[in-house]
């Protein structure tokens, strides 16, 4: 059988495809700018919507896991009230990356339709996959998010506890690692750890690229952390 | 000359030493110590805190403890201790120690408000004396009553109830594990006959899954915890499921964790009930032969005063504890109604984690161990919810034998060898023997060679039932020793304290530090702790462990034991016995209760060439005879012979613990079944032997809400516990510094959304507050416990915010143990 | 004086004052619970603040070579779970190299049979149950227990005679 597209269809298509018989031009042109700047500044609408804690927690999968474990954490509850949404770690701030964050941010939404995580068992059992995600994801863009607001050259070593001060210096400032190799889990609760040993370990060094990663390919323009000096 | 660098470091060891409690010598040690001055004394001794039992070590130099650590050949612990046991060597070195009686005194004699002065001994037991004799004599025996302890040693708790129950001839006498394991106690009785667990802790390495019902064993029971890690985290096919009404520490290693509503436990164990029989998994050949099927009693009030609503309210307030039979089908029909998604609908435990539960039970290849504390027994249904675990294990056949075991968990140190076993409850003897039962109070009359007829029938007053009498002017006189009580009582401003500053009443307290208790009584007498005496414990596994008399109390400090038994010799017979017994006994004319109670050929036959003479003894030697070998053996001849028996005194000053019954000398660590039970006899396979049929019971009960529950006033769900670092209400921990200071102040524990909404935050400070009182705190939004919202947690042991003024005096209405875990509260910005 | 000591002298103050109050307030023959405020039973006082963390990394001397050490470090948001044990991430025998901590007692190897094994004990895996952090709320009761150096500290017999 052959596939026929019914006229229904086709009428509508020929009036947007035909020049413009009724219209001047520069009335589309200046109607195609004004509905180019509904449709973009809709567009941007919805990405700032899109981009708030209160939308990622509208949901309860993200509500009573994720978020709920983020309550009682140092980047929800600290000395200065300076705290971390969602978006500030989980969603790029520059533009490219945010898109590309975003439309992988659909494959969320279609877990949220079809019930991937609607217990919370499935998502405990989901959890080393999910977070695999985003250690693949920050290790790949050198802690982005983090250094959004954690700035290595901002950092008063002399304010640090002495352990931590050592090890900036050793491992942060030379380069050879990046913020999510040592702080995995510090605002979520972990999943199963096994096989990922702590960032500052001889170990660490041989992973050098993530475990089963969906993200696999890193994004040119990004500077390979361990290379970086 | 100290150089910089050395001053500092002889400032860091200072303030180090300082705030650690450590005292430096004069000269600081700087060539090594060998020889015989390094020489330490180490013995044996249990623990001082929990239930558990671990064996320590304790090493003294100069009649003073210097260091303990965790016994490697005591089977419970095995060389481990947790943060209290460890700090075990501090606990008697409190800078205020009792030293001396202190009486409350206005011009030179007693008066209930004067100020408190040391007196001596001798003055001390005369007003005391004078006290009982003045109540015994205007009111009779009813009058006067003593608040024991699951922390007296074995002796002390049984020379108690001699001296209550056959010298004063009351049975005014509770301890204060009635606020810790009565229902558990009840609900042994009523479904095996016999009290205590048929299993032990080497189920530990036997169970394929542990269930923890209501109890946070990885604070309140880590080396048993220890226990379940090291088997949980070395096989993979174990899991572990928690049921809390707020997550807790033990929710870090849980497989199947569960936050349900408080009080709907009783309807997630009909669940399982009916789960296990839906399902087709009733191990149908044991139920046949070793179980019987009874309905028990619904509606039957919260054990509040007569005159509360909820007490007119209830249908069968005033007859509890009645049941009659039923058959196998009827129990399947009466648990029919808790369908899973009822049960998950009313307790908020999702659906697939209530069905993985009831399969743990359900499955015949799971060998499943539940274990339980105070979420169970502290319930206004505690008798209830404990009968239901042993349904669903009676159900499936998965009791006593390895790793398959209903495990009942203790508080106290001996609140199972002394509370318990020795029976200091106001309806027990020993070896499970019962007041009202004329046949039992005889044969303990011949045990104590006392006249016939001498014992009271009547049931005395329980704990909760004391704060109310001592209130009401009723009970007068009034001796607690080795508790807290004013502390852990509940409902204590208006129930408890009115009784102890009652013009009428006198109260003497015994303990080794100022309490609040102490501070609200008429005579305070310092008690000798621990390894000052020579004591003995029995812990939950049935296990009975002695220790010697390893250093001296501090000034006039003597032993419960000294003080019950000085204190007998100022009464005779003739001042209070009646006419009668004496007419037909005249034998016992003029004798002093001392003479007639522990001379009477049984306390008194071991001379005091057969005490260790490498230990001190300091009631012995002041009374002329091994009283703690008398007492015992004179107490071991009630249960010898049908399943309590213990073994003779001396070889558990050998044995690191031994579990009863004892026989031919050999331990007994699953009792019931034949093979590992000696009273088993060969062919049965399982005998219930307790009761007459050798059956054990299964009861129905329904769900019946909380006593009191959130409402529009008072919103939150208020639930008290306990914490790692403090036992026994803090009277000991506290006065540790390194346990000070890892938790010094008792917290409200709070969901952050649930501050948020009250425009709080962490540090906030707050009152918590029901309809009975308040106290001043401060939130915690983010510590080890983390309520769901809706319920708040706060624990018991800092005396500057005594929880107890908020909580509600509603008990379960069978074992009158008191429900901590659920009142209705607000919390408002102080 | 440094900072540090003042805010921990300002920490335990409210600590402090009702055991001072205490002291005060009662004549030699008032005796009160010494955590107790000076107040009535009935009543209640205001509570102190939550005392600070110690966090100063700074060993503290054992009372005796038995005790387990406190723990001198935040350990806030500290995981330690049936997933990880975050406390092992740097006192395990392979990453004190690395994180120059001090490595868990030899102990912590040997199971409950007493063999030793490749990796710590899981019954050692809680380590919180003995290790414990400290506030520096300071004790309002003081101990006097004596640690065995000071037992038995004597007058030396005249050292080295070489």
């Amino acid at each position: 059988m052959r596939w026929t597209i019914p006229e229904y269809l086709l009428r509508p298509w020929r009036t947007i495809a035909g020049p413009s018989r009724y219209l001047s031009l520069g009335f589309l042109t200046l109607g195609g700018f004004a509905a180019g700047v509904m449709f973009w500044g809709g567009f941007n609408t919805v990405l700032e919507a899109t981009n708030t804690e209160k939308f990622c927690t509208g949901c309860h999968e993200m509500r009573d896991n994720v978020y709920e474990e983020l309550k009682t954490t140092i980047h929800f509850t600290n000395r200065s009230g300076v705290r971390a949404t969602c978006p500030d770690c989980h969603v790029p701030h520059n533009w490219t990356n945010k898109i590309a964050r975003k439309m992988q941010a659909s494959k969320e939404v279609w877990g949220k339709i079809f019930g991937t995580i609607d217990t919370r068992d499935k998502f405990v059992a989901m959890r080393r996959e999910l977070a695999e995600h985003e250690w693949a994801r920050l290790k790949a863009n050198n802690s982005l998010e983090c250094r959004n607001c954690h700035s290595a050259e901002s950092m008063d070593i002399t304010k640090q506890g002495a352990r931590a001060s050592r090890i900036h210096q050793q491992f942060l400032f030379t380069g050879q690692r990046t913020c999510i190799d040592c702080h995995k889990g510090i605002a979520h609760r972990l999943p199963d750890m096994n096989g990922v040993p702590p960032g500052w370990s001889e170990a660490a060094n041989e992973t050098d690229e993530p475990v089963r990663s969906w993200l696999a390919e890193r994004p040119t323009g990004v500077a390979n952390p361990h290379a970086s000096p | 000359m100290l150089d910089r660098r050395d001053f500092i470091k002889a400032q860091a060891v200072a303030a180090a030493a300082a705030a650690g409690g450590v005292s430096l010598p004069a000269m600081a040690q700087t060539s090594m110590i060998a020889g015989e001055d390094a020489q330490l004394k180490w013995s044996k001794a249990p623990c001082r805190f929990c239930g558990t039992g671990c064996g320590v070590m304790v090493a003294t130099k100069d009649n003073r403890v210097v260091a303990t650590h965790g016994d490697m050949q005591a089977e419970v612990n095995r060389g481990l201790n947790c943060v209290k046991g460890y700090f075990l060597s501090k606990i008697m070195y409190g800078q205020d120690r009792l030293t001396q009686p202190l009486l409350r005194m206005k011009d030179g004699k007693y008066h209930k408000d004067g100020e408190f002065l040391p007196v001596t001994w001798d003055q001390a037991f005369d007003e005391m004396a004078r006290q009982w004799k003045r109540v015994l004599k205007d009111k009779g025996p009813d009058a006067v009553g003593m608040f024991g302890s699951g922390q007296w040693t074995i002796w002390e708790g049984y020379a108690a109830s001699k001296l209550m129950r056959a010298g004063f001839r009351t049975n005014n006498l509770d301890p204060n594990a009635r606020h810790c394991m009565a229902s558990a106690a009840v609900a042994f009785i009523r479904t095996f006959g016999m009290d205590e667990p048929m299993g032990c802790y080497d189920d530990f390495e036997h169970a394929d899954a542990f269930v923890l019902w209501g109890s946070n064993m990885a604070e309140m029971h880590p080396i048993l915890w220890t226990r379940i890690s090291d088997r949980r985290l070395a096989h993979n096919h174990v899991k572990i499921a928690v049921l809390s009404t707020f997550e807790h520490r033990s929710f870090e290693l849980a497989d199947i964790p569960m936050i349900f509503e408080p009080g709907t436990d009783l309807a997630i164990l009909n669940f399982i009930a009916n789960h296990i029989i839906k399902t087709g998994r009733v191990n149908r050949e044991f139920v046949e032969k070793h179980c019987s099927f009874r309905l028990g009693q619904k509606d039957i009030g919260y054990g509040l005063r007569p005159e509360n609503v909820l007490e007119v309210r209830a249908a069968n307030a005033k007859d509890p504890t009645d049941s009659k039979p039923m058959s196998f089908d009827e129990f399947a029909t009466f648990v029919s109604d808790y369908t899973v998604d009822k049960v998950a609908e009313l307790s908020k435990v999702p659906k697939e984690r209530l069905l993985a539960l009831a399969e743990l039970y359900a499955d015949p290849k799971t060998k499943v161990m539940s274990l339980w504390t105070m979420g169970f027994n502290q319930h206004v249904r505690g008798v209830w919810v404990n009968h239901m675990v042993y349904n669903i294990h009676l159900l499936t056949g998965k009791i006593s034998e390895p790793g398959n075991s209903p495990f009942s968990l203790t508080g106290q140190p001996s609140a199972c060898g002394t509370a318990r076993e020795v029976g200091t409850f106001a309806h027990r003897l020993p070896a499970d023997m019962q007041v009202n039962n004329p046949v039992h109070r005889s044969h303990v009359e011949e045990g104590w060679k006392i006249p016939k007829g001498l014992l009271p029938g009547k049931i005395g007053y329980h704990a909760v039932l004391m704060d109310r009498m001592l209130k009401d002017g009723k009970l007068n006189a009034f001796w607690i020793m080795v508790n807290n009580n004013l502390q852990a009582a509940p409902n204590t401003n208006t129930e408890t304290y009115p009784g102890y500053r009652n013009p009428d009443n006198f109260i003497v307290v015994s303990d080794a530090y100022p309490t609040v208790t102490a501070s609200a009584a008429d005579l305070i007498l310092p008690a000798a702790m621990w390894v000052e005496k020579e004591g003995a414990y029995g812990n939950a596994e049935r296990r009975t462990h002695f220790w010697h008399q390893l250093v001296t109390a501090p000034g006039e400090a003597r032993s419960d034991l000294w003080q019950l038994m000085e204190f007998s010799k100022r009464f005779t017979t003739d001042e209070v016995w009646p006419k009668e017994i004496l007419d037909t006994n005249p034998e016992f004319r003029g004798k002093t209760l001392f003479d007639v109670l522990y001379r009477n050929g049984n306390v008194d036959r071991f001379p005091l060439s057969e005490i260790d003479p490498e230990y001190e003894n300091r009631e012995s030697k002041a009374f002329g005879f091994y009283v703690q070998k008398g007492l015992f053996e004179e107490y071991a001849s009630f249960g010898r012979g049908h399943g309590h028996d213990l073994a003779p005194f001396d070889r558990y000053h050998q044995e690191r613990g031994l579990r009863w019954p004892v026989v031919d000398g050999k331990e007994t660590r699953w009792r019931y079944r034949e093979g590992y039970d000696p009273f088993v006899k060969e062919g049965e396979g399982v005998k219930f032997y307790g009761n007459p049929d050798g059956k054990a019971n299964v009861f129905a009960f329904p769900y019946e809400p909380p006593a009191e529950s959130p409402d529009k006033d008072f919103d939150l769900w208020l639930v008290t516990g306990r914490v790692l670092e403090h036992w026994h209400s803090g009277s000991m921990t506290m006065r540790v510094p390194e346990l000070y200071k890892a938790m010094p102040m008792a917290m409200v524990f709070m969901h952050p959304d649930d501050a948020k909404d009250r425009g709080l935050r962490r540090g906030s400070e707050v009152k918590v507050v029901s309809r009975r009182g308040e106290i001043h705190t401060r939130v915690e939004t983010r510590g080890r416990n983390r309520p769901p919202r809706g319920v708040v947690f706060v624990p018991w042991f800092d005396s500057a915010r005594l929880i107890n003024k908020v909580t509600l005096d509603a008990t379960d209405p069978i074992s009158k143990q008191t429900d901590f875990k659920k009142c209705a509260v607000k919390i408002v910005a102080a | 004086m440094p900072r540090h000591l003042l805010i921990a002298l300002a920490a335990a103050l409210p600590c402090l004052v009702p055991a001072l109050l205490s002291a005060q307030n009662s004549g030699p023959a008032r005796l009160d619970s010494p955590f107790r405020p000076p107040v009535n039973f009935t009543d209640e006082t205001t509570a102190p603040p939550i005392p600070a963390d110690v966090t100063d990394d700074r060993r503290v001397a054992r009372n005796y070579p038995e005790q387990p050490p406190v723990i001198p470090h935040n350990v806030r948001d500290y995981q330690i779970t049936l997933n990880n044990n975050q406390c092992l991430t740097c006192h395990s025998r392979q990453y004190t190299g690395a994180s120059q901590a001090p490595m868990i007692s030899i102990t912590h190897y040997v199971n409950r049979d007493g063999q030793t094994l490749g990796a710590v004990s899981p019954r050692r895996y809680f380590c919180m149950q003995c290790h414990v952090p400290q506030t520096v709320a300071q004790p309002i009761v003081t101990n006097t227990f004596k640690d065995v150096d000071s037992m038995i500290s004597r007058p030396s017999d005249g050292g080295d005679r070489r």
